[in-house]
């Protein structure tokens, strides 16, 4: 007995001195063995989101490109868990250590809560100090509408778009077959809910899920199509404004189709589920997970684009992010740059693209032979988002501390309308009241 | 005969029990060998239809897998060997010496348990940063290098031992340390081995610390790695998610099965005496 | 003060030092600040903080919100006690006085989900009980009965988060009842049996008062450790929605602090629930501690 125990004890401390000897003591700050061994290398941080089947291996690769590419730059990539929220919680908890990294992903969502709170590096300025010579590259490469994307209530250029995502509708073909509707599915909004009552009528199945994640993301879609506006900003003061006729009766139809049994009112993830195990005739979220619904679903599954309002223009929140510059010291600004150019350039933005299934933000990517021409005659499904892009308006953010808060009040007032607790109308006045309440005790 | 009935009722429930308990980890199982669509499509089919290794491929080819269950390791035996030892010299204190302020400071050490850990989790993430452990597995372990659980436990066991015992080893002139060594390690080896074996699982398992110290994936645990395939935008990869699922619940399983015995007395213990 | 006398005081000091330390700088340390930190207005990057003095404990009071979340809390409770606590210690008085057999195998059984992360628990759990297409519902279809749509109902979505946590803890709990009620003599209970009193009222009125120094420790360790045990599961699958009617008073000053970075609030949340437990330790010290540690 005494000498099992004594061996085991042994046997620890061996395997624990052995195994620091093998992890080069732990793990004792990459950044710093990087320094030493490559002398005068620039060590920059990168912050994304990207997890292992969402454009993480695309990260890495990229990086590793990139590293092996220059002799005075060294980018380590670092991954944070849980989003652009998680993302965010880090940055916040870093900031207040008085460290940053150099380059970071921030989700649309956080634009204004991120460019009030952090101190950043505008594009065009850090073009303008250490890359005069291609100063138009930001006009040259992106689409107007889509660089306004990053631009904050205070007209500031956060940052650029990178990965860009919107809503798209993904159909069962088998089930509409079935139900005898058409396989080209539904062009409005109207016919959605007439699809998804046929399909529960005649086949049993659920006929529609929109997704419900800790954002609302999918929600202001369906509203700002019908012709409503969430916010209106006015002599730099932001008002909300979703709980218009409009933002109601696209709530209310949501909340219709829920209380008559022929949509769901589940997790993401089980909503999910549910349509690519052909539980679930539609689905509506964003174009990100087309290569997880491609994968796990056994029938004949195509993609449309977002519905629409009668003849109303198509309105379709950016999802994603935009990258911007933290890094604090000249140094680390230039160096942060050259690699954000680096990920601009056509073929890191393809290989973006096939890694993660976003829509790319330059304008020039998709039809190049270098970009992305073979992979989306392959993928036939990303075309539905590829050919929105004309349509795609900002995710709404609402400024200053209490964004963050006034986003929970609408995740809050969604629970509570598609849980059937209070009517469109009730709910989405009552909160528009009390979001705009905070914002003008901030103002 | 009715009392056999009843017999036989009681253990139908209990047999229900048992299989409610095992069932999520055989499906588990299960599912690390199937394709996506079949744990969609063929949900009871247990033996996967077309069993598959790629999931596993996936997890060894795209993720620094050995490294992070090495980091799993590191942590969890420093945690362990450090509270294992601080509890030890801590119990023996408690029971063996008499000194001022003894029941204060026990009540003290007691009522750590009673603190939520939300309470020490932001002054512990800034400490941590300011002295340059942030995304380092040592800055995972630093906060954690004693535990009131062990303390409690070993106190227990030590209090099992006759006092006299120890003051014929003193009458001897032998030291306190010696004591500890040649007397008391030895008679109560069964609770430190089951507290440590507790302490390593429960460290190996941890999520909530490490997700805010951790960054790189390099130096990530292995919840982290798991925190990766889900609630991401892409969408669950629920089989990959399995496969790292059960490559996480090996270790302590199979500690748990060598040392089931130690360690279900040694916690059968904790509550009897308060 | 003799010399022995003096050498135990220094040696017992000594030998409690390394754990001591390590509680004060990661424990009571953190204990103050954050105490500190529920009265002022930060959010963790700004440089100054803003003394409010008690505004933080006052918005806490008066938000609706707070009352919903510490009914969920006792809702938490009721239900952890019932499957932790009340279910185990039934279990083991038919264990230990009815059936007497296989004990060692029904322990051994119980107690394995302890050791598995309930981070893989809960994503199991979320397939398992997907209400669609999940096993369970799959079994109920077959039944003609329905699963509720759990993660977007209330009521039902604490239910299922508590089962995910019972999972993991109900062998711990098993154990350490086990223990409590083997340990009651069998003499008086076979007298009772020998005059023919029922089962239930053995269970009542001699088992249970019996065993309640262990009762009484499970049934604080299940409220103060089941509290936090849940967070997970609810971090996992729901991050306390819908309309928070899944989060308890820990989730709440997490979700304070790191999803709208209130750190005086969440701080104030903590203290509050700090009060709480407090409030046990002290019933614990005055019924569990007092009759045990001074006896022998």
């Amino acid at each position: 007995m005494k000498k099992y125990l004594k061996k085991l004890m042994a046997m620890s401390l061996a395997a624990v001195s052995i195994m620091s000897v093998m992890t080069g003591c732990g793990s004792n700050g990459n950044s710093e063995e990087g320094q030493s061994a490559s002398g005068e290398k620039t060590v920059i941080e990168y912050w994304h989101c990207n997890a292992e089947n969402q454009g993480g291996l695309a990260v890495d690769e990229l990086v590793k490109n990139f590293n092996e590419s220059n002799d005075h730059i060294e980018v380590v990539a670092k991954y944070n868990p849980d989003m652009y929220k998680g993302l965010m919680q880090n940055l916040q908890a870093e900031a207040a250590t008085g460290n940053t990294p150099a380059i970071v992903q921030i989700g649309w969502a956080f634009l204004d809560y991120f460019s009030n709170n952090f101190a950043y590096t505008e594009p065009q300025e850090a073009i303008n100090k250490f890359d005069s010579e291609d100063a138009t590259f930001l006009q040259d490469k992106f689409l107007p509408n889509i660089l306004e994307l990053a631009v904050n209530a205070e007209g500031s250029q956060v940052g650029i778009p990178y990965s860009l995502s919107t809503p798209v509708l993904y159909i069962n073909r088998d089930i509409l077959r079935e139900a005898g509707l058409s396989e080209e599915g539904p062009k409005t909004w109207d016919e959605v809910k007439t699809f998804a009552d046929t399909i529960k009528e005649k086949t049993g199945k659920y006929g529609f899920y929109m997704q419900e994640p800790a954002d609302f993301w999918a929600q202001q879609g369906i509203i700002e199509s019908n012709g409503a506006s969430m916010i209106n900003t006015e002599n730099g003061n932001t008002e909300a404004t979703f709980a218009s006729d409009e933002g109601i009766e696209a709530m209310q139809l949501a909340a219709d189709m829920i209380k008559g049994g022929s949509a769901l009112h589940v997790s993401w993830d089980e909503g999910c589920q549910s349509f690519i195990d052909g539980n679930c005739g539609m689905l509506y979220t964003t174009i990100a997970r087309r290569a997880s619904v491609q994968k796990g679903a056994q029938f004949d599954v195509a993609t449309v684009k977002s519905p629409l309002w009668g003849d109303k223009e198509r309105k379709v929140p950016a999802g994603g992010c935009f990258l911007a510059i933290t890094a604090q010291e000249d140094e680390q600004i230039k160096a942060a740059w050259e690699f954000e150019k680096y990920l601009y350039s056509v073929e890191s933005m393809a290989a973006w693209t096939e890694g993660t299934g976003y829509v790319p933000p330059r304008n020039d990517v998709a039809d190049a032979e270098n970009g992305l021409k073979t992979f989306l005659a392959e993928n036939e499904m990303m075309n539905a988002a590829i050919d929105q892009m004309d349509g795609v308006v900002s995710w709404t953010a609402f400024p200053g501390d209490a964004g963050l808060q006034a986003e929970q009040m609408l995740l809050d007032m969604r629970d509570k309308i598609f849980g059937g607790q209070i009517s469109a109308e009730e709910g989405m006045k009552s909160t528009q009241d009390a979001i705009n309440e905070i914002l003008a005790a901030q103002q | 005969m009715k009392t056999k009935d009843l017999q036989l009722g009681w253990h139908t429930l209990l047999a229900v029990i048992v299989f409610l308990m095992l069932i999520p980890i055989v499906f588990a199982i299960s599912n690390s060998f199937k394709t996506l669509q079949d744990a969609y499509n063929t949900v009871f089919q247990v033996i996967p239809l077309s069993p598959t290794v790629q999931n596993y491929i996936h997890v060894f080819q795209k993720l620094p897998f050995v490294r992070i269950t090495i980091n799993t390791f590191l942590i969890a035996a420093t945690v362990t060997l450090f509270k294992t030892l601080t509890s030890v010299f801590a119990a023996y204190s408690f029971v063996y010496f008499d000194f001022k302020g003894k029941g204060i400071l026990y009540f003290v050490m007691l009522s750590t348990m009673f603190i939520p850990f939300t309470v020490t989790m932001i002054p512990n993430y800034l400490m941590i940063s300011k002295i340059g452990l942030r995304d380092n597995i040592w800055g995972v372990a630093l906060p954690q290098l004693a535990d009131v659980l062990g303390i409690f436990l070993l106190r227990q066991s030590m209090r099992g031992i006759p006092k006299a015992l120890i003051e014929a080893a003193r009458l001897d002139n032998i030291k306190h340390l010696k004591i500890m060594r040649d007397i008391i390690i030895p008679l109560v080896r069964p609770s430190i081995i089951s507290t440590g074996i507790i302490f390593f699982i429960n460290s190996w398992n941890e999520y909530v610390w490490p997700v805010l110290i951790l960054k790189s994936k390099e130096n990530y645990t292995l919840s982290l790695a798991l925190q990766m395939y889900i609630s991401a935008e892409g969408g669950t990869e629920f089989t990959i998610a399995m496969a790292v699922s059960v490559m996480t619940m090996i270790i302590p399983l199979v500690l748990y099965i060598i040392f089931q015995r130690y360690i279900i007395n040694t916690f059968a213990m904790s509550g009897i005496k308060g | 003060m003799n010399f022995e006398d003096k050498k135990q005081s220094i040696l017992g000091y000594a030998f409690l030092l390394p754990s001591l330390l390590v509680f004060a700088v990661f424990m009571f340390y953190p204990l103050f600040y954050t105490f500190y930190l529920s009265f002022f207005d930060w959010n963790m990057v700004k440089p100054v903080k803003e003394f409010v003095g008690l505004a933080n404990y006052i918005a806490v009071l008066k938000d609706p919100v707070t009352w919903k979340i510490f009914g969920n809390t006792v809702l938490y409770l009721v239900i952890l006690l019932g499957f932790n606590f009340v279910m185990p210690y039934i279990l083991s008085f038919i264990l230990s006085n009815i059936i007497k057999k296989g004990q060692g195998f029904y322990k051994a059984v119980f107690f394995l989900p302890s050791v598995i992360s309930l981070v893989v628990g809960s994503i199991l759990y979320i397939w398992i009980l997907n209400p669609i297409s999940g096993p369970v519902a799959i079994i109920a279809k077959f039944l003609g009965l329905s699963i509720p749509f759990w993660s977007k109902t209330e009521g039902w979505v604490i239910a299922v988060l508590c089962i995910i946590t019972t999972w993991k803890t109900f062998g711990y709990n098993f154990i350490i009842i086990l223990a409590g009620v083997s340990g009651v003599s069998t003499e008086v209970i076979e007298a009772a049996r020998l005059d023919n009193v029922p089962m239930w009222k053995i269970f009542k009125d001699i088992v249970v008062p019996m065993s309640s120094a262990t009762g009484i420790y499970v049934f604080i360790t299940t409220i103060v450790q089941g509290l936090q045990y849940v967070f997970t599961p609810i971090k996992v699958v729901t991050q306390g929605g819908p309309n928070y009617a899944s989060s308890n008073m820990i989730y709440m000053s997490y979700h304070e602090a790191f999803t709208l970075y209130r750190t005086g609030t969440s701080a104030a949340v903590s203290v509050m629930t700090m009060l709480l437990f407090i409030i046990l330790l002290i019933l614990e010290f005055k019924f569990v501690e007092k009759g045990v540690y001074y006896e022998n």
